[in-house]
């Protein structure tokens, strides 16, 4: 098998959807992930869209896509029996990632002292909707109330009205950000604690607030609050600044949207004037605007928005922004997400891999690597495991329970 | 680190690293500045380029805007002309004392300068490279630009948000992918260091901003790929589960607004009750969660009437007092006055700046409890001035004397 980044470590995932990028990304970078689940699966299970629109628990494309590459154990934390377990299972690990309620490992006396008694090497990651104290520590929130919170949705939106004023509501971005951009910080920050344990041997406590975590992670708005204490104003598909700034959306000739980024240097902007006149839209900005430092102002963004809007209007969505790219102007398609699984780049680039499930007796294309790296290739596999899956393979063979007891915690409804 | 990183997107990864306790030295050269050393806001006079300056000297004022200040927080900087020949020959004697080197240029600048991956591992075999580039090396559209928008444009995120037709796609109010890139920077270059911890060997990445893009579009692809269905745009409604109320509503104030998501019928219970048990929460249409999904326009527009002259921080305290997941839409002065968590997680911290003094930089939001991990790194400072770090690197590191270093400055290299 190829080398991996993390083939050594061992992950333990507790928890629900807030967490799971985490150990998604821990699994593509080759580290043994196992994702506990109470006994029949986890909440995350219930999350549409189903296998043919079945819900079930082991048909949910939403843990599909961000449990690929794990291995799968059930385990009723609460109970007496289960305790051993999973000791047994923390003791073993580098790297536990708990996004459970807060405090639930500690009511179970597994709280950090412990936790460092049982493995003094553990990196114990926490994801934790606010933190661990606070005022707003035990407010309740989701993708959603994240995302309002954190500053995401009021630099997202449509435009004002002329006058300024907004009819349409601010507009959280879908698919699950607020969780996705906590988990990459997570990761970072457990990926440096494992370079440090390298050097001085040491576990590490981790607490990732979900909250602090989504607002770092906007862009201008707090550095011009800030720095001259001005407020932005969201804008159709492009940055909410402080300023209204011209069209950046078009709709293209088959019903679709394409996007231009304007005049980020000099150069771009002749390039795209030279470009709309050889495809036969640049006539009035010629006559109009000949030197380049006329080429600004009300006027002159009046009159390229109507090349542009003319320009887009007579080519399809797929048709030129290619062209238009490829002399380093900021245009692009504004694609589906699965529009980009046929794109002749990315299946040079092996962005999406084709996974089996071979309990359906079927395989289906996955979004695969965030990178291409050769030497450590990202793995997108083996599918999600079903609900236990793996309970005998790992309490049996790894963690040195014997059938009979496994049978015995089965029995019990433990596992 | 030597970090050829441009603006967010490449600059923000060796960021994260600084705050993990690493040494980033960025190079600049002042004949092409990052743009945003030239953007606003600046603290005190703008830059003026227009100054007659010697043959090394930078523009006037590049060591005042505040976005830069933020982004290139507890990084060291140094002047190098990589033009120039000589410049790449003093590039090649800092990478002999590196572990990583990262760029953020386009896929062909270093090969063209003689830097590819096969040159740096002849000067250090161990040498960590990451190529961060807009599409990636490898593909057909490696020569293409790419900036934040361009990248939520292509993988699908752009037109995942946003109201229903014929609303266009609402698409990301700032660039999503240049923080998320940045995001991606770091993980590919923390995952490098560890494994040639652990076995010795450097290796090349071909990283992109386009692919951490297209790994973020959430479940979109699989649906496509089982189901064969294309997305299709909700606004702020909730996807994976039957869930309503779910969204955003108008408060009392200009542009204010509330985001509510009841995900039970016990939140519905305490809603309702918060709202005072009006007759319509009985009513058929919206007495379970199927039914309230199924009249969710009706029930927004209930709902809307109800948070419309309602202070919104007061309304969400109230509801979440009663366990109800609610928070407002927070703007930037929110977060930055008002917001009593952040302000409790430390959320922001005052680092120092030779030129522009003290200010409040964005904070890692990961909270060690053994090792000191904070945005100002090791230094303990804010961005560095152009050029600030030259005497350390090329004094201490390379060991140059004073006299080959203002030959350097008086050819234009340094």
């Amino acid at each position: 098998m190829a080398d991996a980044f993390l083939s050594d470590v061992k992950v333990l995932e507790l928890g629900d959807e807030k967490g799971e990028l985490c150990g998604k990304l821990f699994a593509g970078a080759g580290a043994d992930v196992i994702k506990l689940e109470p006994p029949g699966g986890g909440s995350s299970r219930l999350n549409a869209p189903f296998y043919h629109d079945q819900p079930d628990p082991a048909r949910s494309l939403y843990f599909w896509h961000y449990n690929v590459g794990k291995r799968g154990v059930t385990l009723d934390i609460a109970a007496r029996q289960a305790k051993g377990v999973l000791e047994k299972l923390i003791a073993r690990s580098d790297v536990v990632i708990d996004s459970l309620p807060l405090d639930t490992l500690a009511g179970l006396g597994l709280d950090w002292p412990a936790l460092q008694k049982l493995n003094p090497r553990l990196i114990y990651l926490l994801l934790t909707p606010f933190g661990r104290s606070g005022p707003w520590r035990d407010y309740k929130a989701n993708d959603l109330i994240h995302l309002a919170l954190g500053g995401p949705m009021m630099c997202c939106g449509y435009d004002p009205k002329p006058d300024g004023t907004y009819d349409t509501p601010p507009i959280a971005p879908q698919m699950w950000h607020a969780y996705q951009i906590a988990c990459n910080q997570a990761f970072i920050a457990a990926v440096g604690a494992l370079i440090g344990r390298e050097t001085h041997g040491n576990g590490e406590l981790i607490d990732v607030p979900i909250h602090q975590a989504v607002a770092v992670s906007t862009e201008v708005d707090v550095p011009i609050w800030i720095y001259s204490k001005k407020p932005v104003h969201r804008q159709t598909g492009r940055h909410a600044v402080q300023r209204i700034s011209p069209q950046a959306q078009f709709q293209t000739k088959d019903g679709r949207y394409s996007m231009l980024l304007l005049g980020i240097t000099p150069r771009e902007s002749a390039s795209l004037i030279e470009f709309l006149t050889e495809k036969g839209f640049g006539a009035e900005l010629n006559e109009k605007f000949k030197d380049s430092a006329s080429r600004r102002g009300p006027e002159f963004n009046a009159c390229l928005n109507r090349a542009l809007t003319q320009c887009m209007g007579a080519f399809g969505l797929e048709e030129i922004w290619k062209e238009a790219a490829a002399r380093r102007i900021s245009w692009a398609a504004i694609r589906l997400p699965e529009e980009n699984l046929t794109d002749e780049h990315w299946r040079m680039r092996q962005t999406f891999a084709r996974v089996e499930h071979p309990e359906l007796g079927e395989t289906f294309d996955y979004v695969g690597a965030p990178t291409l790296a050769e030497d450590c290739p990202w793995r997108t596999g083996p599918r999600a495991p079903l609900p236990g899956e793996h309970n005998r393979e790992i309490y049996g063979s790894q963690l040195g329970l014997s059938a009979a007891q496994i049978e015995e915690l089965a029995r019990n409804g433990i596992i | 680190m030597l970090d050829l990183t441009w603006v967010l997107a490449g600059g923000g990864g060796p960021r994260l690293l600084d705050a993990l306790g690493a040494e980033a030295i960025r190079i600049e050269w002042r004949d092409r500045l990052d743009t945003l050393r030239l953007a606003g806001p600046f603290v005190g006079p703008e830059p003026d380029q227009s100054k007659p300056r010697g043959p090394a000297d930078p523009p006037v004022n590049v060591n005042r805007s505040g976005i830069f200040n933020d982004i290139n927080s507890g990084k060291r900087a140094i002047s190098l002309n990589m033009t120039q020949p000589k410049g790449r020959e003093v590039f090649k004697r800092l990478v002999a004392v590196a572990d990583v080197v990262v760029d953020s240029f386009t896929s062909e600048t270093m090969r063209n300068w003689g830097l590819g991956y096969d040159v740096l591992k002849s000067i250090k075999p161990d040498i960590i490279y990451l190529q961060q580039s807009g599409w990636g090396y490898k593909g057909v559209y490696s020569g293409f630009g790419s900036y934040g928008p361009v990248a939520q444009a292509i993988s699908g995120l752009t037109e995942e948000s946003g109201l229903p037709p014929p609303y266009p796609p609402a698409g990301w109010g700032y660039s999503y992918m240049d923080w998320s890139g940045a995001y991606y920077c770091a993980i590919m270059m923390l995952l490098a260091v560890y494994h040639k911890k652990r076995t010795g060997k450097g290796q090349y990445i071909d990283g992109s901003q386009l692919e951490p893009s297209i790994y973020l579009t959430g479940t979109a692809v699989l649906d496509y790929s089982v189901n064969g269905r294309h997305w299709k745009r909700s606004g702020n409604r909730a996807i994976a589960r039957p869930q309503a109320p779910h969204g955003t509503y108008r408060c009392a104030g200009e542009d204010r607004w509330i985001a509510i998501a009841v995900t039970s019928e016990e939140e519905w219970g305490a809603l309702a009750a918060e709202m005072g048990n009006p007759s319509w929460t009985a009513d058929q249409r919206f007495r379970t969660m199927a039914a309230r999904v199924a009249n969710q326009d009706e029930l927004d527009r209930l709902v809307g009437a109800w948070t419309a002259d309602q202070e919104p921080f007061a309304l969400q305290d109230r509801l979440q007092k009663a366990g109800v997941p609610a928070g407002v839409c927070q703007t930037a002065e929110d977060r930055v006055e008002r917001d009593p968590q952040l302000r409790h997680l430390n959320w922001l911290i005052p680092l120092p700046h030779p030129e522009i003094g003290i200010w409040p930089i964005k904070n890692v939001p990961f909270h060690f409890t053994n090792a000191q991990v904070d945005q100002g790194g090791p230094l303990g400072r804010a961005a560095p001035c152009y050029g600030q770090d030259n005497d350390y690197v090329y004094g201490e590191m390379l060991g140059m004397t004073a006299q080959e270093q203002a030959e350097l400055r008086a050819q234009g290299i340094i």
